[in-house]
């Protein structure tokens, strides 16, 4: 057991509210599988060093500083931010379309209560380990219910601030109902040393439509860990664009679990590090019903002595007949220091299912680079038409226009900043 | 427009160029010919920039500039083109693209307005079918599965869209059947205006028939030890480059 995961405990142990069986389930789990060492396969990659030793730090109260919130040019959104931990928009003066509801993990109605208790932990396997962390402590969040048949048009933008030295833990929880559609994007970033999870659990139910976006957008020293975890009913449909930098930790788990029939998910994820960052990618698709089809696609570019880690696994069940699952991750690495560890896991319990997998890393070509350039293309403009089209092909398939137009110039110049070595 | 002198250059630690000069006014065409490893497609690489190819002493002027202070980009923008004995396949950038790119850079240089996409197409077909290939190599992958004779075409269809002062055009005519040479020399025989230079570097006189050379020189172990008129390439291909000694009519045989 490590110092940090001990004083989690402790303070979990203060905290009493109606979701205290969930909690209570947590810290067992957490005593009972203790701190996740080298060995463990999940953290193989991703040392944990610096967070063992760490001093559990919880965010300084009443001062909340005011947060800036980067806008996105012509997007239509509901904007939901946190800063170090506390929810800091009023839900009250929101002005939201029929159909939708959000309120924060501590309303007064027992029947919200109830209906966040039944999510709460409800789709978010029980493995990971910091997942267990934030049933037992987060108490700040929010919960989205999108009603039946409702076509919720604005993008719900949830950003997570982190700017001071503390540990802070936040949840999303979205129920979107029979039929209705939703876009909801998450944004996290900041660069102090810290540690923030966040995790997301999402019920799309028969026929409905989500829309989702995560942009880990930490640097320099925070460390973030969190989760985007998805149930599928019949017929329902995810497209999901993740965005990784890197920094000191950051680590992403998500999980799409088809629960339902004819099912379709669509995963984009992008990653761009350099310096010393690393960035991990953990995902995992449960193929447990007939019919359901999976697209991922990971791709991503490691410069300096940047470290990216890439796992996907796909589980079809047997079951789960008529399966179409591809997955694929392709990677550049910009410099002989760069490092990635890719590992795709197929796992196939069912006999009539279509499954491709494939991993690829290749390193910047020299000689296509000299050539551009005796064509009077400058190196850096060379460099982005060589290697960034790959990159900005995931970028064009963003079904939101303002998002992928916000992204590209974004992510075009951190590409531009790292070196060829 | 072109002034080299005494240059020296080495790749890997190896001399490979040991003080050529040469002097290339506006509207001349220079052949280079000479036997394998004499240093021609070396010659080509040091004037164009590129990485690794290392001068270690001479000069090389171009339209009053120092060229070897100049990036890879910059002598292009300058007017200097290399055709490419072996064009790099480039999957995942087209053609279209890369050219638009390439037109453009060198306008602005020029201080010319960008080209629109429809004021490019047009210019791009045009020279497509000068060097007679079909129009879907322009959406293609830049020379992604293209034959030999399809990249030296795409190499001159290039060299017309950059519209360069000077032309170093390395081997273009190697692998080519002979109605593809017949192709390669119309296009580039199009673009000499009398004010615009062309170094045709070729171990073969065979190209010479198509593209008339102002001078031949002949380029041996990194130095220039012969220069005529067009007259000395018909010797060279009567003769080989036994005149060279006995080290070369082996190496050529």
């Amino acid at each position: 057991m490590s110092q940090w995961l001990s004083q989690v405990i402790d303070e979990a142990r203060q905290v009493t509210d109606y979701l205290e069986p969930v909690r209570q389930q947590a810290i067992a789990k957490l005593q009972q599988n203790g701190w996740p060492g080298r060995r463990n396969e999940s953290w193989r990659f991703t040392p944990l060093s610096s967070l063992e030793k760490r001093q559990f730090q919880a965010p300084s109260a009443g001062n909340t500083p005011v947060s800036s919130v980067e806008t996105i040019t012509g997007l239509n959104a509901i904007e939901l931010v946190f800063v170090n931990g506390e929810l800091v928009t009023n839900l009250a003066a929101l002005s939201l379309p029929e159909g939708l509801t959000i309120t924060s993990l501590a309303p007064d109605n027992a029947l919200q209560q109830q209906a966040i208790a039944e999510l709460f932990g409800s789709i978010k396997p029980g493995h990971h380990v910091f997942g267990l962390v934030n049933d037992a402590l987060c108490q700040q969040g929010v919960y989205v219910d999108v009603a039946a048949g409702a076509k919720i048009e604005p993008v719900i933008r949830i950003i997570n601030q982190v700017d001071e030295d503390a540990d802070t833990h936040n949840r999303i929880l979205v129920r979107v109902g029979e039929g209705a559609s939703v876009r909801v994007m998450e944004q996290g970033e900041g660069s102090v040393s810290s540690v923030s999870t966040l995790f997301a659990e999402y019920c799309i139910a028969d026929n409905a439509h989500l829309e989702h976006y995560r942009m880990v957008m930490f640097s320099d020293s925070a460390r973030h860990i969190g989760g985007c975890h998805f149930k599928l009913h019949n017929a329902s449909s995810l497209n999901s664009t993740l965005v990784g930098y890197g920094s000191e930790l950051s680590r992403l788990d998500v999980d799409v679990i088809h629960a339902g029939e004819h099912a379709n998910a669509k995963l984009n994820a992008i990653y761009l590090l350099a310096e010393g960052e690393l960035f991990d990618l953990h995902t995992t698709i449960e193929h447990a019903m007939p019919n359901g089809t999976t697209e991922e696609n990971a791709r991503g570019i490691v410069g300096d002595r940047a470290r990216a880690v890439f796992n996907g696994r796909i589980h079809i069940h047997r079951d789960a007949q008529k399966t179409l699952a591809e997955l694929n991750n392709r990677n550049l690495l910009l410099s002989r220091r760069a490092l990635i560890n890719t590992k795709p896991e197929l796992e196939i319990y069912a006999d009539d299912v279509k499954c491709a997998h494939g991993a690829t890393v290749a390193e910047i070509e020299e000689k296509a680079l000299y050539y551009l350039m005796t064509r009077g293309i400058s190196r850096s403009k060379a460099l982005v038409m060589l290697n960034f089209g790959f990159i900005q092909e995931l970028v064009n398939q963003i079904p939101n226009k303002a998002i992928s137009e916000w992204l590209l110039p974004k992510l075009s110049e951190r590409f531009l900043m790292m070196e060829v070595k | 427009m072109l002034k080299i002198q005494n240059l020296h250059a080495s790749v890997e630690d190896k001399d490979i160029i040991k003080g050529l000069n040469l002097e290339v006014n506006p509207g001349e065409v220079h052949a280079i010919m000479g036997p394998n490893g004499a240093g021609k497609s070396t010659l080509g690489y040091v004037l164009s920039g590129r990485e690794g190819y290392e001068v270690t002493e001479g000069s090389v002027t171009f339209n009053e500039s120092d060229l070897l202070e100049m990036e890879v980009e910059e002598r292009a923008r300058a007017g200097l083109f290399l055709a490419f004995q072996y064009p790099v396949e480039i999957p995942g950038v087209s053609n279209m693209e890369f050219m638009k790119e390439s037109v453009n850079a060198m306008r602005e240089e020029r201080g010319l307005e960008p080209l629109t996409a429809a004021e490019f197409l047009k210019k791009a077909k045009e020279a497509c079918k000068q060097v007679h290939l079909p129009l879907d190599f322009l959406k293609r992958g830049v020379n992604e599965g293209f034959s030999g004779g399809e990249k030296k075409r795409n190499e001159i269809m290039q060299m017309i869209l950059a519209e360069p002062t000077l032309c170093i055009l390395d081997e273009s005519d190697s692998g080519l059947d002979v109605d593809a040479l017949q192709v390669v020399a119309d296009g580039v025989n199009s673009q000499r205006d009398g004010k615009r230079s062309f170094i045709v570097v070729t171990h073969y006189q065979r190209l010479l028939d198509y593209i008339k050379p102002d001078f031949v020189h002949i380029l041996a172990d990194g130095k220039i030890v012969k220069s005529g008129d067009a007259s000395l390439a018909l010797e060279v291909e009567k003769s080989g480059y036994a005149f060279l000694g006995k080290k070369y009519e082996e190496v050529d045989a």
